[in-house]
């Protein structure tokens, strides 16, 4: 009843601070594939909300990464991120858009098998390990007068393997985006299923701040605005539910069926977790140029109520208990407007169930069963700089990871980090060259077996990647085609959490060589 | 070496601007970097143990004692308990409080290492189906847990007890007997009784454990006999039943000769598999002796653990134990390690076949098996059935063998003690019957038996749950969960049992005395000392120390110290005033010069007098 109350609260709060969102923050998302299946699983990290792409925070806008943001095609162009939408006209206009986002790779691991993911950490660099997936994204959009616009979102996820791979005409499936969205005025209103989340680090495939995937709604808008255009304020608030098909969330059992013969099926355990989040994104620019600077303010409340499940062991019921969590993060980003050059700041702490990623679950428990003493800590860094035939992309991260499991030793307590670098040269228009570094260690609260202290387990990567841009040069510029090689060392403590029959945990160094493209275009969830 | 370490120390900057990246968050408020406890580094060994006769062991089947860890209960089914119950090592160390209040000293753990899951819809939650002995079994917790587990032990002034199995391991290969690469079982037969005209005998073969034959187990074509069966491991990684790595995971290392059939054959006993399908270890080879001395060595040097209990020693040759025994005394004692206690279990009533594992350079001590029956179970659980119960003169008759069955020096680097005097003694365990179960659920014959169990020459050994009045049946119904008493210490068992201890630590004469049996009976009906037992403890190593037992085991009626004009005569340590320091009032007896006591002993109770001058708070 508590937990109801208070979602109750928290989404009146949400919609009473509805306002309008026209102007757009400058740097948007991407995504992070989960590193395919190879390291230990991690309940911690996001399994299933691998997707996207990238966004280029400072760089070209686009119409829609902003949950209060419409009309992409309207958006005035350039690199004013204080774009407002251009006078329309008093009649209906409506049209469909078609967007995507996608990457597909093929590699050998220079053995005669496949090249493989090599990462330990949960935010590894994306090179190798990201995998090939795709969106296919269909929408529609109406404007019904100078104030009233609405947009329809529905959004297909393709994940590996294909049919050309495989030989099998089956394909998975997923529904990233299924909403409605409209706007009055400067507030936008939305609900349905959908991605919603702020800026990425392409280099790691991840949003380090907020990245929400759930079923529910949302509102936001600017509250604040300069009249020379120079300062923003932007509040947003949502409300999404997830229950996963898990024993921890959902349980359907057979039981005698009232009337007649046989059985029907009965929802045992139903507790879905419910997310609040709150958003509040300031931007100045100062002397409404293109460089400036933005600050946010992002939380969540998570809530799971008690449940009852049949263990499939016994047939005997047994409870488990409510749980909660929170998440606190700020970001701070300065943008200069020019060649998508940004540097970015990201920091959170979570406690309870907001720890864990919604779109996973816990797989270690306090003696009550719940994870009320989990915690994860993080500090990530991201930035681009460009000059005309130079770049360079960067970012790192440290994180704590801690369940709310007893013991002192845990495979699911751990602190890990990874730095890459992506130094790149343009080669005329359409041709570069990227070379990446990186280094990632993870270190497990568990009993190294060659000695005492934690198992720790690192991994070194260096790759070049030559390729082809045919709409032109940047580092944010797609489609991208492009020829890879990647080496990655890897040190006994990686090695170690394989099992022995795995080649993984005898070879020190993998190979990845392949050739992949990636492209973005007109995806309300990327540029 | 030098360029390899010069090399590992050049990290590439990323690396090292990474761990600065870590360093630098580790000490932000409120986060502090991973590391495993203190507790759970490698200990450096040590000897934790003065004179073992001191200690008092306590048997726990560490999954059936406290569940610290949820995260480990993998498979566990509440309430059925041939199935994991969900306890661990966390468990265990976290009523370490509960164990001190008991009194005991010494845990005695079920095995730790990784065994075959699930057999015939039955667990390992005991322990003794091993496969791998190199590694931990995942459900008890890891190497820091255990770690942790022996090392607060330790600082409480307890010892730990490791649980091994040298004879068998698990269900790790099956006989292909037929040759078709597949495990079978056949049933054949109607089974039906002779009174029915199409009668045929029930058979039943199984490759999984096939009977014992001389020859080894055999294989078979439709033309006739093939030769010996081969041995085939299993590859079920879902339940862990895969082959044991190295030389325990090849066909040389086993005998393949089948099950035991006839457990009085020295042969099958030694050559043949422990029924269940648990596969006899060749235990003669010199590299498989070598591999156990090793791989159960190496767990007291990780783990710091103070002594083997080591299961079905009747089932190995004799020579192995010379080898067992004084290879892994000599290599813990180059670390510093000494008097680590080897007890085994011979599953026998046999006192002779128990002391022959006690020869030079075998175990400090068994478990006293014969006890076990002729004391325990003849005199103490029989007790409510007059008919059935044996009269007191059999444990006099029993005890009086120790010197002649059992080895009468200390074993070379062994525990200082001879075995004759170390016994471990025991009223029952997991593979028997509970006493309690076995008594009719008398309580007070239980608590008399604890007075025995704990004033009696040896090393007591408690089996958990005895103190919560258990009353479980044969395995596994004798393998209650403990938890579910809420660890209560207020108790009328776990009281006296506490009170046993506390008197037992107070009374050097109680833990190191010679015995001199006083006063037996063969008298169990109404005779005037029908059930008395009654022996002093002094000498030998406790010098001058004084204490006499006298112990009315019949369930009707009281008993004396005596019979007729014959009175209990004591020895020349007993003059002046004795007291009951097990009597709360403290009631005194004086002694006359004659040393002829009698004292009446109300039914199914029991005395410890101790002389007035020692008695002690």
């Amino acid at each position: 009843m508590r937990l109801t109350i208070i979602s109750m609260l928290a989404a009146a709060t949400a919609l009473a601070m509805a306002l309008p969102a026209s102007a757009q923050p400058p740097p948007p998302p991407a995504t992070g594939p989960v590193p395919s299946a190879e390291p230990p699983p991690r309940a911690d990290a996001p399994l299933s909300s691998d997707t996207s792409a990238p966004s280029v925070p400072g760089g070209a806008p686009s119409a829609s990464r902003d949950p209060g943001r419409v009309e992409p095609t309207e958006v005035t162009k350039g690199q004013d991120a204080m774009r407002t939408v251009k006078e329309a006209p008093q009649t209906h206009e409506g049209h469909f858009e078609f967007g995507s986002y996608g990457r597909v790779y093929a590699a050998s691991d220079l053995r005669g098998g496949l090249g493989r993911g090599t990462n330990v950490v949960a935010f590894g660099p994306r090179i190798v390990d990201e995998g090939s997936y795709a969106e296919l994204e269909l929408r529609r959009e109406d404007k019904f007068n100078d104030k009233v616009k609405s947009r329809i979102v529905a959004t297909l996820a393709l994940f590996p393997p294909f049919f050309h791979f495989t030989g099998k005409p089956e394909q998975a499936i997923g529904v990233r985006n299924l909403y409605a969205q409209g706007t009055y005025d400067k507030a936008t209103i939305w609900a349905g299923s959908r991605m919603y989340r702020g800026d990425d680090i392409y280099l790691l495939n991840w949003w380090p701040l907020d990245n929400q995937n759930t079923v529910g709604g949302g509102v936001g808008g600017p509250v604040y605005r300069a009249e020379d255009g120079s300062q923003e304020t932007i509040l947003q608030g949502h409300v999404g539910q997830q229950r996963l098909d898990n024993p921890y969330q959902f349980q359907q059992i057979p039981v005698v069926a009232p009337i007649g013969f046989g059985t029907v099926d009965v929802t045992k355990l139903d507790r879905p977790r419910t997310i609040e989040t709150f958003k509040a994104t300031h931007l100045v620019r100062p002397g409404g140029g293109p460089a400036g600077f933005k600050a946010i303010l992002y939380g969540e409340l998570h809530q799971l109520a008690a449940g009852v499940f049949r263990d499939p062991l016994t047939n005997v019921d047994r409870g488990l208990p409510n749980d909660s969590g929170w998440m606190l993060g700020s970001q701070l980003t300065y943008f200069t407007g020019k060649r998508d050059t940004f540097a970015s700041l990201v920091m959170r702490h979570a406690r309870g169930i907001a720890a864990y990623d919604p779109l996973a679950v816990p797989i270690t428990f306090a003696l009550d069963r719940t994870v009320s003493g989990a915690s994860e800590t993080q500090v990530a860094a991201s930035g681009n700089f460009e000059t005309d035939v130079f770049s360079v992309m960067a970012a790192g991260y440290v994180r704590f990871f801690r369940d709310g499991s007893p013991g002192e030793t845990s495979t699911q307590k751990y602190d890990e980090g990874a730095l890459v670098a992506r130094p790149n040269v343009f080669f005329g228009e359409h041709f570069g060259l990227s070379v990446e570094g990186s280094y990632q260690q993870r270190r497990i609260a568990i009993q190294n077996p060659n000695g005492d202290g934690p198992l720790t387990a690192s991994v070194f990567k260096a790759g070049v990647i030559p390729y082809f841009s045919p709409a032109g040069r940047g580092s944010f510029k797609r489609p991208q085609i492009r020829l890879l090689y990647v080496a990655s060392f890897r040190d006994s403590g990686t090695r170690g959490l394989y099992p022995l029959e795995d080649v993984f945990a005898q070879r020190s160094v993998e190979h990845f060589a392949g050739v992949g493209a990636e492209w973005w275009f007109n995806s309300s969830s990327y540029p | 070496m030098k360029s390899r370490a010069s090399s590992q120390q050049r990290k590439p900057a990323s690396a090292a601007l990474l761990s600065a990246l870590v360093l630098a968050a580790c000490v932000a408020p409120g986060t502090g970097c991973v590391d495993v406890p203190a507790e759970g580094a490698q200990p450096k060994l040590g000897t934790h143990v003065g004179d073992w006769r001191d200690e008092v062991i306590y048997q726990v089947l560490i999954d059936r004692f406290a569940n610290g860890d949820v995260n480990n209960d993998y498979g566990v089914r509440p309430g059925h308990l041939a199935r994991f119950q969900g306890g661990d090592w966390r468990g265990l160390t976290d009523h370490l409080d509960y164990i001190k209040e008991l009194g005991v000293t010494t845990l005695w753990i079920s095995p730790i290492v990784k065994n075959v899951e699930t057999d015939a819809d039955v667990d390992s939650y005991h322990g003794y189906w091993a496969q791998d002995l190199s590694q931990l079994n995942p459900h008890f917790g890891d190497i820091a847990d255990l770690r942790r587990l022996t090392s607060r032990a330790h600082d409480m002034g307890l010892k730990v007890v490791l649980d091994i199995v040298t004879n068998h391991m698990g269900q790790v290969f099956y006989y292909d007997t037929n040759l078709n690469g597949n495990p079978d079982i056949y049933i054949g037969g109607s089974g039906a009784l002779p009174v029915v005209s199409s009668r045929s005998d029930l058979s039943r073969i199984t490759e999984y454990d096939p009977d014992w034959d001389p020859k080894g187990v055999q294989a078979f074509t439709s033309l006739g006999p093939a030769g010996r069966a081969p041995l085939i491991f299993f590859q079920d990684p879902s339940i862990n039943r895969v082959p044991p790595p190295g030389l325990l995971g090849t066909a040389r290392a086993y005998h393949g000769f089948g099950r035991i059939l006839d457990y009085d054959d020295e042969k099958q006993r030694t050559l043949g598999d422990f029924p269940g399908g648990l596969k006899d270890v060749a235990t003669e080879l010199p590299e498989v002796r070598d591999e156990m001395i090793d791989l159960y060595t190496r767990w007291v040097e990780l783990v710091d653990l103070d002594g083997f209990r080591i299961d079905t020693v009747k089932h190995v040759e004799y020579e192995f134990w010379t080898e067992f025994g004084t290879r892994v005394r000599e290599r813990l004692l180059r670390q510093n390690k000494n008097r680590f206690l080897m007890f085994g279990e011979a599953f026998d009533g046999n006192d002779q076949l128990l002391g022959s594992y006690t020869q030079e350079g075998m175990l400090d001590s068994v478990f006293y098996f014969s006890q076990h029956y002729q004391v325990f179970r003849d005199v103490f659980m029989r007790a409510p059935m007059e008919n059935e119960q044996k009269g007191t003169e059999q444990i006099a008759s029993l005890w009086a063998q120790r010197q002649k069955n059992y080895r009468n020096e200390a074993q070379p680097n062994g525990i200082g003690v001879a075995p004759s005097r170390a016994l471990v003694n025991f009223m029952d365990n997991h593979d028997v019957a509970r006493f309690l179960f076995e008594a009719q659920n008398d309580k007070d014959v239980l608590r008399n038996a604890l007075v025995l169990l704990m004033t009696e020459e040896g090393i007591p050994c408690l089996y958990y749950g005895t103190e919560q009045d258990f009353a479980g049946g044969n395995d596994p119904a004798n393998r209650e969960v403990l938890w579910e008493t809420g660890f209560a210490t207020s108790g009328e068992t776990f009281r006296h049992f506490a009170k046993l201890a506390r008197t037992r630590a107070s009374y050097e004469a109680l833990r190191r005395g010679d015995t001199n049996v006083v006063w037996s009976s063969s008298h169990v009906g109404g005779e005037e000392d029908a059930g008395i037992i009654a022996y002093e403890r002094t000498g030998g190593d406790a010098g001058d120390a004084y204490a006499l037992v006298v112990i009315n085991t019949n369930n009707r009626k009281d008993s004396a110290t005596a019979e007729g004009n014959e009175v209990m005569k004591l020895g020349a340590g007993a003059r002046g005033t004795l007291v009951d320091v097990l009597d709360p009032e403290r009631k005194t007896y004086p002694v006359p010069a004659s040393g002829e006591l009698r004292v009446t002993v109300p039914k199914q109770r029991a005395m410890i007098l101790v002389p007035e001058g020692s008695v002690k708070d």
